[in-house]
């Protein structure tokens, strides 16, 4: 999932003529303005990725791909430290309240990794 | 009717005693009322299992070929405390190792050192005549030493807070990670299957009742440090042999920039002896009652903003301020119901009896404050006047105020005298080397700022943590109503 880091609202606009050149639809999932520009977090399909990636590149967006993460279950304790950090409930307890980890869930904003006291989660390099 | 603990060790033996979890125990009084599950219950179980910081082990060694006796002494680099006789030691599940602090610590080595893993020792000493060796290293399994004793100072807390965060960052605390404005609650405790919630009286439980400790048998030896039993929050100390105790109940656990400790398992048999003691053991998540508290205050009185249930707290989500907060639990309750069941077990097969304690525990102790003999001072009786200008400003006027008021920080204001950045000579100097003109690219805008009635302590701490050597001073109208630096708080 591309990360991308802009200078100003006309690039904005940009990134998203050059994804509509390509005509498919995305989710927003995260959107802030930092002291160096605006920050967009965007879902795409996976088959236009490196497509995507490319053409936001010449537009000099730089493009942070943020990977899911790794959960370690063996080493859980069942707890659930991490459960309220995770925003998509990627985390979550099963009907015996043990750990369940849903990768499919998971938007990498890697808040969970650093709440485990047993480094269950780490990230997915 | 009543009980007596004869008659039902006497049921446990004959492999006829009637043993349920505190949670089965709700819906027995709930559907038969507490006269008849009185009389039909002889025992109801309990379990807790999370974080538990007052915990550590004593250990022997047996003497080394010269003798030693420890001045300090080091396992996994962790160091152990060396106070008592020459081969005795404490190891504490908080203390962290001297390499890899943060990674790995005092619980880690508990882990360990039961989970049968070689232990490194190493130990050094001032000699005596008795005690003539000054130095050893060696390496030891559990079934090399003498004793192994898990000892708690505190464990089991009768119930505990729920936290949250409503400063603008995140907080990293033994109530876990707490996200800023709200974004996230976090508890501890079992709720209706916690030890001393089932006995809220102190009844049963007291000094010498045998219990489930760490996957083996232990004992409770009394009231447990801040013990607080007005607040109903009573706490216990326990011990038991290591030696039969397993890692799945006794895990090393380490709180990112917090620091090492614990996971205890404990469970704690309740005789069903009276009336009284089933309606108590029928106790729902939903009457038990606990604080939510704010840590963003860097405070020990921090402000309890609402009262909420241990019902609430496990369904993921308290309600604060008519907002949905997610929240989540720093114990198990997974284990809690194993190890409830666990000791159920035991009881059926009659491998476990129960104690009537040689002393119930205190109901009167109070818990005081730490006495403190130098007054608290603020950041309001050590400030000075903020060195301001607009941030319309021109570089050369910032740069001569600098001069000017002999002050390496320039506060930046608007013209109702807000915050909105702050400059210090290092940012002229590279402003000039980058020829940069305006004063609003070259300000730090994310400023990190104090108040009037901040601890001079939390304030040095903001500086050092935070690589500055200045706060400016606003109120809560964000108003620069100051400057404090370093200098002041030499």
């Amino acid at each position: 999932m591309p990360f991308g880091l802009i200078k100003d609202i006309d690039s904005y606009s940009k990134i998203i003529n050059e994804i509509l050149k390509y005509e498919i639809s995305f989710n927003i999932l995260k959107f802030s303005t930092g002291s160096r520009g605006i920050n967009i977090l965007i879902d795409i399909p996976e088959d236009k990725i490196k497509s995507i990636t490319e053409s936001l590149e010449k537009n000099n967006v730089i493009i942070n791909k943020k990977g899911r993460v790794l959960v370690d279950l063996m080493k859980c304790v069942d707890c659930g430290a991490c459960i309220c950090l995770c925003p998509t409930e990627a985390l979550h307890f099963n009907d015996e309240i043990r750990l369940e980890y849903l990768d499919d869930k998971c938007i990498g904003c890697l808040l969970c990794v650093d709440s485990c006291p047993r480094q269950v989660i780490t990230e997915n390099k | 009717m009543t009980k007596t603990y004869s008659e039902i060790n006497e049921k446990i033996k004959n492999g006829n005693v009637v043993v349920v979890t505190a949670e089965e125990m709700i819906k027995i009084v709930e559907e038969n009322g507490p006269k008849v599950a009185a009389e039909e219950i002889d025992v109801v179980t309990t379990g807790t299992f999370g974080p538990m910081c007052s915990s550590g082990a004593f250990l022997n060694f047996g003497h080394s070929d010269p003798p030693i006796k420890f001045e300090h002494l080091w396992l996994n680099d962790v160091h152990a405390y060396h106070g008592n006789a020459a081969v005795d030691c404490y190891i504490g599940c908080t203390r962290m190792a001297d390499i890899r602090p943060f990674e790995y610590g005092g619980g880690h080595v508990i882990e360990d050192l039961v989970a049968k893993k070689p232990i490194r020792l190493r130990g050094i000493s001032y000699t005596t005549d008795c005690y003539p060796l000054a130095e050893i290293n060696t390496e030891f399994t559990i079934d090399d030493i003498n004793q192994a004793i898990l000892c708690n100072p505190r464990n089991a807390y009768q119930r505990y807070v729920c936290a949250v965060n409503s400063s603008d960052k995140t907080l990293y605390t033994y109530m876990g990670k707490l996200l800023p404005h709200f974004g996230n609650a976090h508890y501890a405790g079992a709720g209706c299957l916690n030890p001393l919630s089932n006995d809220p009286d102190y009844e049963t439980i007291g000094m010498g009742t045998r219990i489930f400790l760490g996957g083996g048998t232990g004992y409770v030896i009394g009231e447990g440090t801040q013990h607080n039993p007005k607040n109903r929050q009573g706490t216990l100390f326990l011990k038991g042999d290591l030696k039969q105790m397993t890692p799945e109940y006794l895990r090393g656990v380490t709180y990112e920039k917090y620091g090492t400790s614990i996971f205890v398992g404990v469970g704690i048999p309740i005789p069903i002896l009276n009336e009284g003691i089933a309606i108590k053991t029928a106790i729902k998540d939903e009457e038990l009652i606990t604080d939510v508290v704010d840590y963003g205050l860097p405070r020990r009185d921090r402000p309890a903003l609402t009262k909420v249930s241990y019902k609430e707290l496990k369904s993921g989500f308290i309600e604060l301020n008519d907002k949905k907060v997610k929240c989540s639990s720093m114990s198990s309750l997974y284990y809690a119901r194993k190890i409830a069941k666990e000791l159920k077990k035991w009881i059926q097969d009659g491998k476990f009896f129960l104690n009537p304690p040689a002393e119930t525990l205190s109901t009167e102790t109070t818990f005081k404050p730490m006495k403190q003999k130098d007054e608290l001072k603020f950041v309001r009786d050590l400030k000075k006047e903020a060195v301001t200008c607009y941030e319309d400003c021109d570089i050369k006027t910032v740069a001569e105020k600098i001069i000017y008021s002999n002050s390496n920080h320039i506060v930046i204001i608007n013209h109702k005298n807000v915050l909105v950045g702050i400059v210090t000579s290092f940012d002229i100097t590279r402003a000039i080397a980058e020829e940069k003109g305006i004063l609003k690219d070259i300000m730090t805008r994310r400023v990190i700022t104090t108040t009037d009635n901040e601890p001079l302590d939390i304030a040095a701490r903001k500086m050092k943590l935070n690589e500055i050597s200045a706060l400016p001073v606003i109120d809560d109208n964000k108003i620069v109503i100051g400057i404090i630096s370093s200098e002041e708080l030499m």
